[in-house]
């Protein structure tokens, strides 16, 4: 497992087909992200700045992002808003974008941080296979991290994305395709293992 | 055809959902269940002594359940059996098992989503860990399916009733509490099936254009140039 300062996985590029966009969170901060017409990798706060709704309800549209509620259009990149329907032939205020975070495509994986402290870290360098089915567990990144260790599955590289409060998804570069249902099925019995030692009931 | 519905239940959804995608005309009869309570009333206990809504009256009988109803509307009016396809055991095998979970989403993800909207009492948490659990199985096969090339539930070119049935619990699941956000191949087949034409939508389901549509928005401004020079031709 290689932990990583600040820099998250947060989605696979496998993961954002056209028009598509992908929800998920880091460190408490909800993100969604997307893939422009021209391959541009996006990733923003899930939160329209027109009335908050969350972007990922909405659709990729070419190399713009329309919210689901009043079709606002986003610009890939900037971040800025480009079109506004109510108001077809004004240009838009330049101060009305989208909260953008910075985006590293490495390894088949889409990376960023969110963290306020831009003085360290870096995306490791991973060594090319094939990105696993993302698993997310109902544990801290700490405990799945330590656990992950513990196992010792060998065959893949894992990474944890601190997802909020007590929530985290493994994220995994597998050697080879045949064993990517070996080492998914691995992994299932460490969520069970660690969620049933926290269980409720 | 007439379907006594109540526009806010999943399972009345279904199947306007399906009539649509088939191209089959049902007249609507609202039953008012909430604050109504009409489905407890004589009248219509004569046809559903369940209580239990949506009703299919198909002129030969009543149907009473949801997912007959969408059995009922695949068999007689999809000729091409895209929907159900009962001339191939297998997927026809594997199209009830998913059935079989749609029902299990009702009463888990359909349940929690009563008890929010509506107070219905259940034991809230529970239900939403029984939804959890299906819906990882489900974005499980949905992944490798997506690998294998495979878009639907049931291996195939074409949608059956399976992603209906499991559809419409859902695409609602947060109106109960249930986030999709830890399902992203679970999210990709709902856009999927939302993106297909005659897609009827309801309350809480927002639509997906085509991807075709959207290419046509991609060049809108070539449009608008196009068509400013066609206005000066
Ligand atoms: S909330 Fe996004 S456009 Fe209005």
């Amino acid at each position: 497992m290689i932990a990583s300062i600040g820099w998250h996985p947060v989605a696979a590029s496998s993961d954002l087909p056209t028009g598509h966009v992908y929800q998920t969170q880091l460190e408490g901060q909800a993100l969604a992200v997307w893939r422009s017409a021209e391959g541009e990798v996006n990733v923003w706060e899930d939160r329209c700045p027109h009335r908050g709704v969350r972007f990922s309800i909405g659709v990729a549209v070419g190399n713009e992002l329309q919210c689901q509620y009043h079709a606002w259009r986003f610009a890939s990149g900037s971040g800025a808003c480009t079109h506004i329907p109510a108001h077809p032939t004004q240009k838009p205020a330049a101060v009305i974008r989208a909260t953008i975070f910075p985006v590293i495509e490495r390894g088949g994986l889409v990376w960023t941080r969110v963290a306020e402290d831009h003085s360290e870290g870096t995306v490791p360098l991973v060594r090319d296979g094939v990105v696993m089915r993302a698993l997310p567990v109902n544990r801290p990144a700490a405990t799945v991290e330590a656990a992950l260790l513990a196992a010792e599955l060998t065959g893949a590289t894992f990474f944890v994305q601190p997802l909020a409060e007590g929530q985290s998804v493994i994220r995994g570069i597998a050697r080879d395709e045949a064993s990517l249902r070996t080492l998914d099925s691995a992994l299932e019995r460490l969520r069970r293992q660690l969620e049933a030692d926290h269980a409720v009931i | 055809m007439l379907l006594y519905d109540n526009a806010m239940l999943p399972e009345c959804y279904a199947v306007r959902l399906l009539s649509g995608l088939l191209g089959v005309e049902l007249d609507l009869k609202t039953v008012d269940c909430y604050p109504g309570r009409q489905h407890r009333e004589e009248a219509f206990l004569a046809i559903n002594p369940l209580g239990t809504l949506p009703v299919l009256d198909t002129g030969d009988a009543f149907l009473r359940d949801w997912l007959a109803a969408l059995v009922y509307l695949a068999a007689r009016y999809d000729s091409s059996a895209r929907w159900l396809p009962t001339a191939d055991a297998g997927r026809l095998a594997a199209v009830q098992e998913w059935l079989s979970i749609a029902r299990l989403l009702q009463s888990s993800a359909g349940a929690a989503r009563l008890h929010d909207s509506i107070g219905m009492a259940t034991d809230i948490e529970r239900r939403r860990r029984e939804a959890h659990d299906l819906l990882r199985m489900t974005e499980k096969h949905l992944w490798f399916g997506e690998r294998g090339g495979d878009d639907w539930l049931v291996a195939g070119a074409e949608p059956t009733i399976a992603d209906i049935a499991l559809f419409v619990h859902v695409i609602l699941s947060e109106e109960g509490g249930i986030a999709r956000m830890p399902y992203p191949a679970v999210r990709r087949w709902t856009e999927r099936l939302r993106r297909l034409p005659n897609f009827a939508l309801m309350g809480g389901v927002f639509p997906m254009p085509a991807l075709d549509a959207s290419r046509t928005l991609l060049s809108e401004t070539e449009c608008q140039a196009a068509s400013a020079q066609s206005a000066t031709h």
